[in-house]
């Protein structure tokens, strides 16, 4: 697979730093997992990490730290294990599998999603989407940033032609239709913060229906 | 240790100008023998030494506590995630690969790891159904790196960090690592606001064309 679309520099090095919103970490993790290039770039900014680290402040621990946390080295960790991940439905990245994902919803012809329940709070919400071949999205733009991973299948818009592994970034400047490509259905996750607004009259007409 | 250090550093190629960074700073490119020292250090950790792991965790307990108050920790916090960290490098002192990360690099992921947990957890009352810790590892689908695969991406990373400028390896670490806003990065280090997110972007694109290329 090779990856054409990559995410902006920035939210790598937030995913680096562990600073991002849950929904952003999620569809970093995706294409990160998936991406050798984004993967070294990554890598660099944990090694600014460690030199930063390096280079800290030292600031003293309180009194007994060091006795408290031998006294720890012989016990096992408490923490439960991870939690087993489901199957591999629809061949979803291994990321994924280790997150609820809720029932399939319809939400206009052709087109499903299933939210993910992301851990912590969050500002974005992320959901799998999936195109049947051929659809034409509606025409939206977006409130907030639009993080998309594609999994499987592939879509274009003005931007070009996204295909499995690729990362598209839309934020409130696009103003984009994208269509699905032909031959199979396209599978993406989808991490969104703000809200999706449809443009035009079909798409106010059954906007309620398709708050995602 | 210290004398390694001293060293070092009067090999490094690059000319510095001392006064903009404090006396701890040293730039990301170099791989010095303190390094090595504490990847050595936490090898005998693996086996169990506990003399070892006092001296990981005297240099890096403090260090890691620093860092999470930097970036806005309490100082509970601060101290938890750093206990744990190093409680964590005892744990996985086995699974450290000096070939594809620093010492210091590694033990950096750990505190990341740990706290973003704790904030999912300070969320969810308790309980983490999500180790990010595994939100970070590759794809099982993806081909598995034998030990020189693993050796090249770390001399690539490691060669891209070396052709940053001290500048620009600075405009990361504190716009990224320390988390600061960008009128205080502008003052610490002189420049004016707008160029800041300039010497960033620059920085973050020399390193992703570096980085990017196909072998």
């Amino acid at each position: 697979m090779s990856v054409m679309h990559h995410p902006p520099a920035e939210l790598l090095a937030g995913f680096a730093t562990g600073t991002l919103d849950a929904g952003e970490h999620l569809a970093i993790a995706v294409h990160v997992s998936g991406c050798p290039a984004c993967r070294r770039l990554v890598r660099a900014v944990e090694g600014v990490g460690g030199s930063t680290l390096e280079a800290a402040d030292p600031v003293p621990m309180k009194a007994g730290a060091f006795e408290s946390v031998m006294a720890k080295l012989d016990r096992p960790p408490s923490r439960a294990p991870a939690p087993a991940a489901h199957d591999a439905d629809d061949g979803l990245p291994a990321i994924l599998r280790r997150y609820r994902i809720g029932r399939r919803r319809w939400v206009a012809p052709g087109v499903s999603m299933r939210p993910i329940e992301l851990p912590g709070s969050s500002r974005s919400r992320a959901f799998l989407l999936r195109s049947d071949p051929g659809t034409h999205m509606l025409e939206h733009t977006h409130t907030g940033a639009e993080l998309t991973c594609v999994l499987r299948g592939s879509f274009s818009h003005e931007g070009g032609r996204f295909g499995p592994g690729d990362f598209d970034f839309g934020d409130d400047t696009l103003d984009h239709q994208p269509t699905v490509g032909d031959g199979e259905p396209c599978l993406c996750l989808v991490a969104m913060t703000g809200d999706l607004r449809i443009n035009g009259f079909f798409g106010r007409l059954i906007g309620p229906f398709v708050r995602l | 240790m210290s004398r390694g250090f001293q060293t070092i550093r009067m090999l490094s190629r690059t000319p510095r100008s001392p006064a903009a960074f404090r006396p701890g700073w040293r730039p990301c490119n170099e791989r010095p023998r303190l390094t090595v020292e504490w990847a050595t250090l936490i090898g005998r950790v693996a086996d169990g030494d506990r003399e070892a792991f006092q001296r990981l965790f005297e240099h890096f307990a403090p260090r890691v506590k620093g860092l999470m108050l930097k970036t806005g920790a309490s100082s509970d916090d601060a101290e938890e995630i750093a206990q744990e960290t190093l409680l964590a490098v005892w744990r996985k002192a086995a699974q450290f690969d000096p070939v594809s990360a620093g010492a210091a690099a590694w033990i950096y992921t750990i505190a990341r790891n740990l706290r973003i947990d704790a904030a999912r957890r300070a969320v969810r009352k308790g309980s983490v159904d999500h180790d990010a810790e595994l939100e970070y590892l590759v794809d099982p689908a993806e081909p598995a790196d034998d030990v020189m695969a693993r050796n090249e991406e770390a001399g690539r990373v490691a060669r891209a960090l070396s052709s940053l400028s001290e500048e620009q390896s600075m405009a990361i670490r504190l716009s990224f690592i320390e988390d600061r806003p960008h009128p205080e990065i502008a003052g610490a280090l002189g420049i004016p606001l707008g160029t800041v997110k300039s010497r960033i972007r620059l920085a973050m694109n020399r390193l992703r064309a570096l980085l990017d290329e196909t072998k």
